[in-house]
């Protein structure tokens, strides 16, 4: 049956009589929106409050303590919930589905939604909505779940907040951070999220990357990230221990998080550079063994070429209109100081910010200077540098990172390089 | 013990509370709490004769014509949000000076602009409607509008009417399409 905005019926209308364990699925979807849609169930209590945050059942916590709610998932997104009310301790009173969404869209995009019931595989019930039910909301109360008189009842609410997930947690008497910009919190759970989806490997390094995201307030830049990793003959114990492949892993989400498209562009250098295809979270996890044969076959491992490469990168994003956060590893040996000082002092003006890394090398030479470097339109440099990759932990890495790249975004903007 | 009313039931007044005369019609919900118009619900009522008509336009009490029958009915105002404690709206009745040519009073709610605002009871959290004895604030009867009117936006919720000389309650439940104005002209009243 067709459930209307604002209709209240007992759940025993709803459902078939004799369901297995009373079991049924949620099912809920949207279209129109451009933004990833996050669907939760909140398990309120009888004041409609979230006293226990283990009942809000969503990505990174797919079942109830009590397993009565649990995520159901369709290639990897949450499509709706598995449902037992019979096994709800009686201090939940109420379940409540919600939507919402990040970034500038809101709920009056959506073309066409829905809340489905769906019983022994059968969809039994629906409540369609659509966007001009909506105002501003960028969270929505789907539906509710709640007990009544002993019996359960299901409200096809259709309400919603303009404040996103922060008005709704507070809603559920959760508390939002203060100091932290309120769009945070959706945007650390969709880098988690989308690693935890494609690449649960990497889960531990996302969960480090949104922290430092957070600190440098970088959690809603948008920018494209390359990488280029120094390919030369000296570079060679490196490749083979597996190190470069330990720096792809952690760059990766940081493409993640700040690419719309999720990939990370990369290049090797030696004499030449080598443009290589964009590390994504389905190639990552043997890319530098298997990408154009894997590293041996990329004919580097010769002298180290730097300017070339730079070259190559600034032609790339020669037309880009988005910033280009880029990663240059070396291992230094660095000797065309005059050649790499002319090219990042006229690409000062572009859309690109480079931060060199020196890794378990000597003799980084310009690469040391750079952050004194006169004549620039602004300072597009950053260089540090490490013995080993491990001699600081993945959260200081991630750290150091990100360190410069929130003033270059602040004077590039202020000069107009940035929009 | 208040009767919580279900559709079609009815109960004696007279019976329930002996010498009732002064009756106190309660309407409360809670403010919306969610983004978006708030919910403005109306209590109003009409004093019909047996032919289930009106005597005239004035026996039509609502927000504004608040003093019906020279006192017999009386609403005590509007409050456009339902964000205070109690009883959100209230209409009054003694009894006693109800017209004698006056069979019935018919209770209705109805959402204030539902139409354009997109909504109807289900959306409004916590509406009741509840008959309570003036005399010593007795609840007699409650009906919840949320859980059993909840795609309705107009609602004939009860009436009251004689009974030889008693005075029955009975729960009337039912929704009615196009809010007030319609209802009025299905009651006589020329709006």
């Amino acid at each position: 049956m067709q459930i209307r905005k604002g209709q209240r019926l007992p759940l025993a209308q709803l459902l078939p009589e004799n369901l297995p364990d009373g079991s049924f699925q949620i099912q809920v979807g949207m279209t129109g929106l451009t933004t990833e849609v996050d669907f939760s169930c909140f398990g309120v209590d009888g004041d409609q409050k979230l006293a226990d945050d283990r009942y809000m059942t969503f990505f990174n916590q797919p079942k109830t303590p009590c397993g009565s709610v649990s995520i159901s998932l369709m290639n990897n997104r949450i499509n709706g919930f598995y449902c037992t009310l019979s096994s709800l301790p009686a201090s939940i009173d109420r379940l409540v589905i919600t939507a919402t969404i990040d970034g500038s869209e809101t709920m009056s995009r959506v073309q066409s939604g829905f809340l489905r019931l769906v019983a022994a595989d059968r969809p039994v019930a629906e409540f369609a909505f659509e966007g001009k039910d909506f105002h501003n909301e960028k969270a929505l109360i789907l539906g509710e779940f709640y007990r009544k008189d002993g019996a359960w009842r299901f409200c096809a609410t259709g309400q919603g907040f303009d404040g996103g997930l922060p008005a709704l947690v507070r809603h559920f008497g959760g508390e939002v951070a203060d100091e932290l910009p309120t769009d945070v919190a959706p945007a650390r759970l969709s880098l988690e999220k989308k690693v935890a989806e494609a690449a649960p490997q990497l889960v531990d390094l996302a969960k480090k990357a949104s922290i430092s995201l957070e600190k440098k307030r970088l959690t809603d830049v948008v920018a494209r990230v390359g990488l280029v990793l120094d390919a030369s003959g000296s570079m060679t114990g490196q490749y083979r221990r597996g190190r470069v492949q330990e720096v792809v892993n952690r760059i990766l989400p940081l493409a993640v998080h700040f690419d719309d498209d999720g990939e990370l562009d990369v290049w090797a250098f030696s004499a030449k550079p080598l443009a290589l295809p964009a590390a994504t979270l389905s190639n990552y996890a043997d890319y530098i063994d298997t990408v154009n044969g894997g590293w041996r076959k990329w004919r580097m491992l010769s002298y180290n070429n730097e300017p070339e490469v730079i070259k190559e990168v600034l032609a790339h994003y020669k037309d880009t209109a988005m910033p280009v956060f880029i990663i240059f590893i070396s291992d230094g040996g660095v000797d065309q100081n005059a050649k790499i000082k002319k090219l990042l002092t006229e690409a000062s003006a572009q859309l690109i910010f480079w931060q060199f890394v020196g890794i378990g090398g000597r003799n980084y030479g310009i690469l040391e200077k750079l952050d004194t470097m006169s004549g620039r339109t602004v300072d597009n440099c950053g260089f540090f540098a490490l013995d080993d990759l491990d001699s600081l932990s993945e959260q200081e890495l991630y750290d150091r990172l990100l360190q410069e790249l929130p003033s270059w975004f602040a004077e590039a903007k202020s000069k107009g390089i940035i929009n | 013990m208040a009767v919580s009313l279900s559709k079609g039931g009815n109960v004696n007044l007279s019976k329930e509370a002996p010498g009732l005369n002064k009756i106190q019609v309660g309407l409360g919900w809670d403010a919306r709490v969610t983004d978006g118009a708030a919910f403005d619900l109306d209590a109003s009522c009409f004093l019909v004769k047996a032919d289930g008509k009106v005597r005239s336009d004035a026996d039509f009490c609502f927000y504004n014509n608040k003093n019906v029958a020279d006192g017999a009915v009386v609403h005590m105002g509007d409050n456009q949000t339902g964000d205070a404690e109690g009883d959100d709206e209230t209409v009054k009745v003694e009894l006693s000076k109800v017209p004698a040519d006056v069979d019935k009073v018919v209770f209705s709610v109805t959402i204030h602009e539902a139409d354009t605002r997109n909504q109807n009871f289900g959306q409004v959290s916590k509406a009741y409607i509840r008959i309570v004895n003036e005399e010593n604030g007795t609840e007699i009867a409650r009906f919840d509008l949320s859980e059993d009117a909840s795609i309705e936006t107009a609602m004939i919720f009860g009436e009251i009417y004689r009974h030889g000389t008693d005075w029955k309650f009975k729960a009337v439940g039912q929704g009615f399409a196009g809010g007030l104005g319609p209802l009025a002209s299905s009651f006589g009243v020329n709006v």
